[in-house]
């Protein structure tokens, strides 16, 4: 089997150096890509957040908890509230909205934690995502309902954030260090006491190990890294709307997991930019741009179940993720 | 020699149904002691509650003169009780090596933050723990396997696999559950070879249930006979193999 094939140090350090390039040549985009393409990266970039904070969840925790979408839109709306009304710096609003994520994470994982698993936290987190879009509508004194709120300029620190090149740099900074740190922790004790528990709670525990603590943690670093997602999605679109955060929204973050690969951080980039570049790629087609888009999904699956990442798999063994640093 | 572990009239109560009834006994550092008895006796329900999977409804656990009934499992084990379990003790989808590491979670010291901004004392503290983990694998002939899913491993090898994992962290009880089933005589043989030696030279209490009779009688240096929920002898092998009682409920012939 080829999965199981082990891989050199030397090796393993080529794919290391491999996705430290990355993000260095990703700075060359603004310089050969229009406003209209550098939007689609930048809302890639967002996703990429969404994706990575919601495989922790689903991928590496295992529990079917389906809150990603009202983690996002507490993001965005914290960001759009905190600016519009208290005029309060960008840098800070993403702060304040990655703290709000984790509170909503923390909500989320007690229901997890009251032994409610499976269907049940499915539906309970599922609810929870459409009760926090009834409260953007229906809290329209400050959310301005369906409508939506109008974000007003903005600014990292001294660069204001006027058009999609400056965003760009701002959003590829913010997603390199959340993956790095996302990164460094699924690579240390805290990343394998979550996997732990997803293969085995019960035995997690014969180990010594504090299970209830680490799928608290889980959950709410999966809310803070996707309520900064919100954040960056607020300054993308410039207007947070309810009905960017409804069940539609959910199926296509649950796509983004399992088209890239679930428990994998490479498979939560890949996933994102899969599922933002195609369904912009289909609107040439109006019309039947969904039904592509769907039959993409269930094409992949069919082929890859272990998603996009598992064909880099097939290059080089290198390429799977270990949860220990070299 | 004061008792690395001390049962006192240990009682589980399953909805009614009586699982252990006062169960009394005590297990010391070095000894192999094994549990048996016919299935539904109650040895994996013994275990249960020693580590804190099951509550005991009455009596007392006492580990190194510490009472330790009514704690977490997670707790128990910090304390010194490391165990494996019958099926599905491994993550399948872990590499053996993760599986060691993770065995040696508390064991690692690093901090959050430490870790999360990749920290040199978190980076340091996980070298260690993977160096130790890698020496464990060696120590046991599994340091080729060490990147195989433990998925794909040999029933052997899952098995040595576990027992590594409870060892990592030098704990001084550990409790077997069925460590050999499944395994061809000579892995067998090798298995109790290095049960024996780790009870002998390191000191390390074991209690362990087995059902093959041979390998208990020459493996281990106490058998606890249980019956119904009921301890129904305690002794040496040499004197349970005349324990009529014990012929009679488990041998099944008097």
């Amino acid at each position: 089997m080829a999965e199981t094939q082990t891989s050199s140090p030397a090796s393993r350090n080529r794919v290391r150096t491999f996705y430290y390039l990355v993000p260095l040549v990703a700075l060359i985009i603004p310089f050969v890509a229009n406003e209209y393409l550098l939007w689609v990266v930048n809302a890639i970039l967002v996703y990429t957040l969404v994706t990575l904070g919601f495989n922790i969840v689903i991928g590496n925790l295992g529990q079917l908890a389906f809150a990603n979408t009202a983690f996002f839109g507490i993001g965005s709306y914290t960001t759009a509230i905190l600016m519009v009304y208290a005029n309060i710096p960008y840098v800070l609003a993403i702060v304040i909205s990655a703290i709000a994520g984790g509170v909503a994470g923390f909500l989320a994982s007690v229901t997890a934690l009251r032994g409610i698993r499976l269907y049940y936290l499915a539906i309970i987190t599922l609810a929870f995502g459409e009760l926090m879009r009834w409260v953007y509508l229906h809290g329209d004194k400050v959310t301005e309902g369906s409508d939506g709120l109008l974000m007003p300029p903005s600014s990292f620190f001294w660069i204001p954030l006027d058009s999609e090149v400056p965003k760009f740099f701002v959003f590829l900074l913010i997603t390199v260090l959340v993956v790095k740190a996302t990164s460094n922790l699924m690579r240390s004790r805290i990343g394998r006491a979550i996997v732990s528990i997803r293969d085995n709670e019960a035995t997690t525990a014969s180990l010594g190990i504090h299970t209830a603590r680490y799928i608290v943690l889980a959950f709410v670093w999966s809310g803070s890294v996707v309520g900064i997602a919100g954040a960056m999605f607020a300054v993308l679109t410039e207007r947070v709307l309810p009905e960017a955060f409804g069940l539609t929204e959910v199926i296509i973050h649950f796509g983004m997991v399992l088209v890239g690969g679930t428990g994998s951080i490479v498979g939560s980039v890949i996933g994102a930019i899969t599922l933002t570049t195609l369904p912009e790629y289909f609107r040439q087609f109006p019309g039947l741009d969904e039904l592509f888009f769907g039959i993409i999904i269930v094409v992949i699956l069919l082929f890859l179940p272990k998603g996009l990442v598992s064909l880099l798999w097939r290059i080089s063994p290198a390429f799977k993720e270990r949860h220990y640093r070299d | 020699m004061e008792p690395l572990l001390k049962l006192q009239g240990v009682t589980v109560n399953f909805s009614g149904l009586r699982a252990l009834s006062s169960v009394t006994f005590d297990s010391h550092a070095g000894e192999v002691c094994a549990v048996i008895g016919p299935n539904g006796a109650g040895k994996t329900t013994l275990f249960n509650a020693i580590s804190g999977y099951v509550p005991s409804t009455e009596g007392a656990i006492n580990f190194k003169g510490e009472p330790i009934h009514g704690l977490a499992p997670h707790d128990i084990s910090v304390k010194g009780i490391r165990r494996t379990f019958q099926t599905g003790g491994l993550f399948l989808e872990l590499t053996a090596l993760e599986n060691v590491l993770a065995g040696l979670h508390v064991h690692i010291k690093s901090s959050f933050l430490g870790i999360v901004m990749g920290l040199r004392e978190a980076r340091e503290a996980e070298r260690e723990g993977l160096a130790r983990a890698r020496r464990l694998l060696d120590l046991m002939d599994l340091g080729a396997i060490a990147d195989q899913p433990a998925k794909d491993l040999s029933g052997g090898q899952q098995r040595m696999l576990e027992i590594v994992r409870t060892l990592a962290t030098d704990p001084p009880l550990l409790l077997l559950d069925e460590p050999v089933v499944g395994l061809a005589p000579p892995m067998r043989d090798r298995m109790m070879e290095i049960i024996r030696r780790l009870a002998g030279e390191e000191g390390i209490g074991i209690m362990l249930i087995e059902h093959v009779i041979d390998l208990v009688m020459s493996g281990s240096d106490t058998i606890v006979v249980l019956s119904s929920g009921e301890l129904i002898a305690k002794g040496p092998p040499k004197e349970i193999r005349q324990n009529r009682e014990v012929l009679e409920a488990y041998l099944g012939h008097a």
